[in-house]
């Protein structure tokens, strides 16, 4: 049995153990497109991992091969220690790809019989499901008047039905309206709590700012970084205003703990860890200056990104 | 597989198409099979005042001929040696197109796929389920012949007298395979175009124009014939003869291949039209 870990405090801190691995994972169609290129994967035990690229950067096809609907060129991957697709990998698999897709003639309950006789889970998890992401009050309408709020709900019902350890959601909030996103973000995040892993692919840097503990960046099929969002922004550091600059700016470079001081729009930005700023904001002022601003400031999500993706947009 | 199977039913069954289907069968077989025949039968038109009283004994020899093709005991001719049964095939082979092919239009093969059932297990399960409703709807097919068998009993005063079970029996047999083939051409085709619209297309106009114009065709050559004694009308013509020879006033064909013979090429290609979308499923990527 493999190893977890859990964030929440005061519950049993395990090894954690990769839930998701892919090793130089690739697929190609023909001989011109690379939709993903030696993708190398780690989604650990318990976490929520968002899968971030630009629109068409491979996510979607990676996340297809991790289910077994679409077959790598070459590399290989396993999800729960099986082989992508194989009944025993997704027993404990939930997953929302794309666009929420059911058979528009049946009502919401009706779609989720439907799943859970495939997946062999019990009837009663049809309510449970359903109470869970609070669509038990429109179960009997067909799922062709859903709004897409509901089709995505009922999409992530159908992922929960086998009650899995790791939940796959691509793009879950696509095309919903602000509160439909909102609503979507909470549900993820309490599904994301406890020992459950989720894997989230999304094109929306706020989003995963928001809910994944964890971030790999996908940018023409390649993964071109890996780690927590603090990881990820890489260089921290302290934005002050003092008056007079350049006299700030002598002072600062004499500080210790500061590795880099540069003066931009007249304000100065140091390269130091941000829990020191009430230190060096004392300095400053018993050094006679006046200090009008000092606040954390280091490379935003949408810079690293940008640096990473080599400037492709979202 | 017994998982999948139910939730095929399921949906089959909850399918509004599905019904609608099962209505234009019924409509079509009790139409062409009993009304417009027996209408024109009791109801001939006046014979023009010079008509030679020969000709005129023979038209009343076909009408009688006719009716009685209709009443209950001539159930399985008129069902399958006049070829009755044969235009179910349009209506199962759109049945088998939709139970394969909505999938990929609606994207549901790929819900489903990630539950959990193996895609061997999947479609064997959607198999079953179209055989079950098949089935149905051979089932069916019988009730409205015999239906409209008993009402034209009742309109002429006839015995009713029904063929014996074990001939009922074998109709059954033959109704599946008639049905089945053409069910599963449409399963097949839904499958390899990944979609309803050209399977259906491809499967109609290869049932009603290419069969057609291929039994019709006066050519007198060997490999003609061998060639027709492979396709799926002849086949299911021939297999529908074992209840009898067929009605002269239907102008039908004698048919080529011994029933014994078309009922072992039609179980082929129901296997080979199933084993081709087991084929296509397995080896394919769902996009």
């Amino acid at each position: 049995m493999a190893a977890t870990v859990s964030r929440e405090p005061g519950r049993e801190e395990r090894r954690p153990s990769p839930l998701v691995e892919t090793h130089g994972l690739t697929k190609r169609y023909g001989s011109r497109i690379t939709a993903v290129r030696e993708l190398d994967l780690t989604v650990k035990r318990g976490e929520v991992y968002g899968f971030l690229g630009p629109n068409g950067a491979g996510k979607t096809t990676t996340l297809r091969m991790l289910l077994g609907l679409i077959r790598p060129t070459s590399g290989e991957a396993r999800v729960l220690g099986e082989k992508p697709g194989s009944p025993a990998g997704l027993e404990k698999v939930g997953a929302l790809v794309e666009s929420p897709a059911f058979y528009p003639y049946l009502s919401g309950r009706d779609n989720l019989r439907v799943m859970a006789r495939y997946s062999g889970a019990p009837r009663s998890r049809i309510g449970e499901v359903l109470d869970q992401v609070e669509l038990s009050g429109r179960a009997k309408d067909k799922f062709k008047k859903y709004s897409l709020g509901m089709k995505q709900r009922l999409g992530v019902a159908a992922a929960l039905l086998k009650d899995p350890e790791l939940l796959i959601l691509d793009e879950p909030t696509n095309g919903l309206d602000p509160k439909g996103m909102a609503d979507m973000r909470g549900l993820i995040r309490r599904l994301g709590r406890g020992d459950r892993t989720v894997l989230l692919s999304s094109h929306l840097l706020g989003e995963v700012e928001q809910i994944c503990d964890r971030i790999g960046v996908i940018s023409k099929g390649s993964l071109v970084a890996e780690g927590s969002i603090a990881e990820l922004r890489g260089r921290q550091g302290l934005l002050v205003r003092a008056e007079p600059v350049e006299e700030a700016a002598r002072i600062a470079e004499r500080l210790a703990g500061v590795e880099e001081v540069a003066v931009a729009d007249g304000a100065l930005r140091l390269r130091t860890n941000p829990d020191r700023a009430a230190e060096i904001n004392a300095k400053l002022v018993s050094a006679g200056l006046r200090v009008s601003e000092l606040r954390p400031a280091g490379q935003s999500l949408e810079e690293a990104f940008l640096e990473l993706t080599g400037g492709e947009t979202v | 597989m017994l998982a999948s199977f139910r939730a095929e039913l399921l949906k089959i069954r909850k399918r509004p198409a599905t019904w609608v289907l099962a209505l234009v069968w019924f409509v079509l077989l009790v139409l062409f099979g009993y009304v417009f025949t027996y209408s024109f039968a009791a109801n001939p038109p006046d014979p023009p005042e010079n008509q030679p009283a020969a000709v005129q004994q023979q038209q009343e020899a076909l009408n009688e001929q006719l009716l009685n093709g209709l009443l209950p005991e001539n159930l399985l001719e008129n069902l399958f040696t006049n070829g009755t049964f044969n235009l179910g095939a349009a209506i199962v082979l759109i049945l088998g197109a939709m139970a394969a092919g909505s999938e990929y239009g609606w994207g549901t093969l790929k819900t489903s796929l990630t539950q959990r059932p193996s895609r061997f297990g999947l479609l064997a399960g959607k198999a079953l389920a179209l055989a079950v409703f098949l089935v149905l709807f051979v089932a069916l097919g019988l009730a409205a012949g015999a239906l409209s068998s008993y009402g034209v009993a009742l309109l002429e005063d006839a015995a009713v007298e029904w063929p014996p079970l074990e001939e009922l029996a074998k109709a059954a047999g033959v109704g599946v395979l008639t049905l089945g083939v053409w069910g599963f051409l449409g399963f097949a085709l839904a499958m390899l175009f990944r979609g309803t619209a050209l399977a259906i297309g491809l499967g109609l106009a290869w049932a009603l124009a290419v069969e057609n114009t291929i039994a019709l065709l006066p050519i007198d050559s060997d490999w003609w014939e061998s060639f027709r004694r492979l396709t799926l009308g002849e086949n299911t013509a021939s297999l529908g003869s074992i209840f009898g020879d067929p009605n002269p006033a239907f102008g039908i064909p004698e048919p080529l291949v011994e029933p014994e013979r078309a009922a072992i090429t039609l179980g082929l290609y129901v296997a080979i039209f199933a084993a081709l979308s087991l084929f296509l499923l397995l080896r394919r990527d769902v996009t």
